[in-house]
């Protein structure tokens, strides 16, 4: 999880322009014949560049907010600021032109070809065949899928993780500064899912879009967010906060709640192993490197004491991408190093 | 990777799902070919007597069917015209509550026997009467409530996700509708149109009695003279007619949904 520690893009730093690229300002949708409005009087600001994970139980409003940032859904009162502008006013198409929209089912049309759906947005922008043949290839070759091999294929030639890249790459068409993304990982298989996750992370690393995300999944919401909204039913926020700010100083009882009691062992993926004082590995003694379990430096402190649990050992060697051992954690440290850094349950 | 072997294996079995389509889709036409050979051979074994052969004339029965053609294509055009776009309003959220409505009026328009409409309507004031025009809208209400079923199912069935994809991308209304929705629609919207055919096809046969030409002439005639050779020959074009029809329409509909899915 070096992306949450070691991230150089923080909002804090680096970035000319402070402002968030989305903000809501007292936003509430009361859907037509209830009474209990499903967001209300919402107040939320996504910085730029960051991704904002919008998580909480079934009906807690968040794919509504999400929604109400590209009015698929038009609040009932407030605004919304993208990028500055009030676009509550605005021509509705005409500003969803300008955000990438990822949904769980995907929602490629299966008439079209994978290339031909990648194109919907900038055809409709007047981009010339030229350019948009580019753009398709250029994404392609982004969401790690072989531009010959794919471009002309339809939909159902496709698999379920291969159809969601298309989708990201669809989204990403018209290079928007802004991303929202309905539990676009939902319906994959646990395997795909992870791989897809870290490559997600690996194009953000590149495009550095605004992104809003829903998920009803606080482990994806951990690993993926820079910022975590926790919504409770009404719509009602009940923490905004970093991954790390939920799981060590969860704001209320439904908060503390909702993360459960696992919240001690998740905060383990957010401590990069790079960022530990390890252990030198003792040379002649026993046991020696060699035969030391190995995990990357890459890893988080969860992977550490996943890979001693499974081993049924005390000490693991830290190794970096070559597979050269950088140091040794040890079981018992390990356990100070986290009390000193006051991340202990 | 794995991967690389499906398209081979797609294509693979698309080609032998299409050889099996193209047996099924030559059957028609040999049994319509066979059929009209073994009545032609059975006419030419007899000896006609000079009404028999005044009836049987090419020019005679071609211009019957000329009539009864172009009594299908119109009624059927209507049909299209008039289904089509009443379809895609239904299909719309607002028209939720009228949907039903429409359908259940079609679906009376269609239990009416189509003689008693052609009959009535001929004794309507003008333009109605003892005509072509007549015959063409007793046509069209009969035949109305497969297309108009089939473009509102047709359109229904398109799955929301997609609907939501394209407007979340910013495609408008119309554009939904035209790019995502009616192309996804057209193989069910097909389907309505071939049988609204089929049924024109069929029913033109009582356009003769109320003015409106066509082969039922060609019966009425072979009933009237009581020459049976007449009327089996006949019996045997609009049949052979009505499957061909039938037949056109069902490749049509095969290469539309092929395209589309």
């Amino acid at each position: 999880m070096s992306e949450t520690t070691t991230n150089p893009h923080g909002i804090a730093e680096g970035h000319p322009d402070q402002r968030p690229m989305i903000v809501l300002e007292g936003v509430s949708k009361t859907y037509p014949g209830q009474t209990i409005p499903a967001v209300a009087e919402l107040d939320l600001a996504v910085p730029r560049g960051s991704i904002v994970m919008l998580v909480g139980p079934s009906g807690c409003g968040k794919t509504t907010t999400l929604k109400m940032m590209n009015r698929l859904i038009e609040p009932t009162t407030g605004r919304i600021l993208l990028d500055g502008e009030d676009v509550t006013g605005v021509n509705a198409d005409q500003l969803r032109r300008r955000i990438g929209y990822v949904i769980q089912q995907v929602g490629l049309f299966p008439h079209f070809t994978v290339g031909e759906n990648i194109a919907v947005v900038p055809r409709m922008l007047g981009w010339d065949r030229q350019r948009i043949r580019q753009r398709v290839d250029e994404l392609l070759e982004l969401v790690g899928l072989h531009p010959r091999e794919f471009r002309d294929r339809y939909p159902r030639q496709l698999s379920g993780g291969q159809q969601q890249r298309v989708g990201v790459a669809r989204a990403l068409a018209a290079d928007p500064p802004v991303m929202l993304m309905d539990e676009p990982f939902g319906a994959i298989d646990p395997v795909t899912r992870e791989r897809l996750h870290d490559e997600f992370l690996e194009i953000q690393r590149t495009v550095r879009k605004t992104i809003c995300f829903v998920t009803h999944d606080l482990q994806e919401a951990i690993k993926l967010g820079d910022h975590i909204a926790i919504f409770t039913a009404g719509g009602r926020l009940a923490q905004y906060d970093t991954p790390e700010g939920i799981l060590s100083r969860p704001a209320n009882d439904f908060v503390a709640e909702f993360v459960g009691s696992g919240a001690a062992v998740r905060r383990l993926h957010l401590i990069a192993l790079s960022t530990l004082d390890l252990d030198e590995i003792a040379t002649g003694s026993s046991p020696t490197a060699a035969a030391l379990v190995t995990v990357p430096l890459s890893g988080s402190v969860y992977d550490a004491v996943d890979a001693m649990l499974d081993a049924q050992t005390s000490v693991v060697a830290v190794v970096d991408d070559d597979g050269q051992a950088v140091g040794a954690l040890r079981w018992n440290t390990l356990v100070e190093k986290l009390q000193l850094r006051g991340l202990h349950p | 990777m794995s991967v690389g072997g499906v398209p081979g294996l797609i294509t693979v079995s698309r080609r032998r799902k299409g050889m099996r389509s193209y047996a099924d889709l030559l059957s028609t036409p040999l049994i319509v070919l066979l059929g009209g050979a073994a009545v032609a051979l059975w006419v030419s074994t007899r000896t006609l007597d000079d009404i028999e052969a005044r009836a049987l004339q090419p020019s005679a029965i071609l211009s019957d069917l000329g009539q009864h053609l172009i009594l299908t294509a119109y009624s059927t055009l209507f049909v299209i015209v008039i289904a089509v776009p009443l379809g895609i309003l239904l299909s719309r959220k607002g028209a939720r509550r009228i949907r039903n409505v429409v359908l259940a009026v079609g679906g009376f328009a269609q239990a009416l026997p189509p003689y008693g409409v052609l009959v009535l309507i001929a004794f309507a004031p003008a333009p109605f009467g003892f005509n072509p025009f007549s015959v063409i809208m007793g046509l069209v209400a009969a035949a109305l409530l497969p297309v108009l079923r089939n473009t509102v199912v047709g359109l229904r069935q398109v799955d929301p996700a997609l609907i939501e994809a394209a407007r979340g991308m910013g495609m408008s209304g119309r554009a939904t509708l035209f790019r995502v929705e009616l192309p996804l629609a057209v193989p069910v919207m097909m389907a309505g149109i071939r049988v609204a055919l089929v049924l024109n096809v069929g029913t033109a046969v009582l356009a003769t009695f109320v003015g409106g030409g066509g082969l039922g002439s060609l019966i009425v005639r072979a009933q009237t003279l009581n020459r049976p050779i007449v009327l089996v020959t006949a019996g045997a074009i609009v049949a052979a007619l009505a499957l061909m029809v039938d037949w056109l329409a069902g490749v049509a509909e095969r290469l539309v949904r092929a395209r589309t899915s």
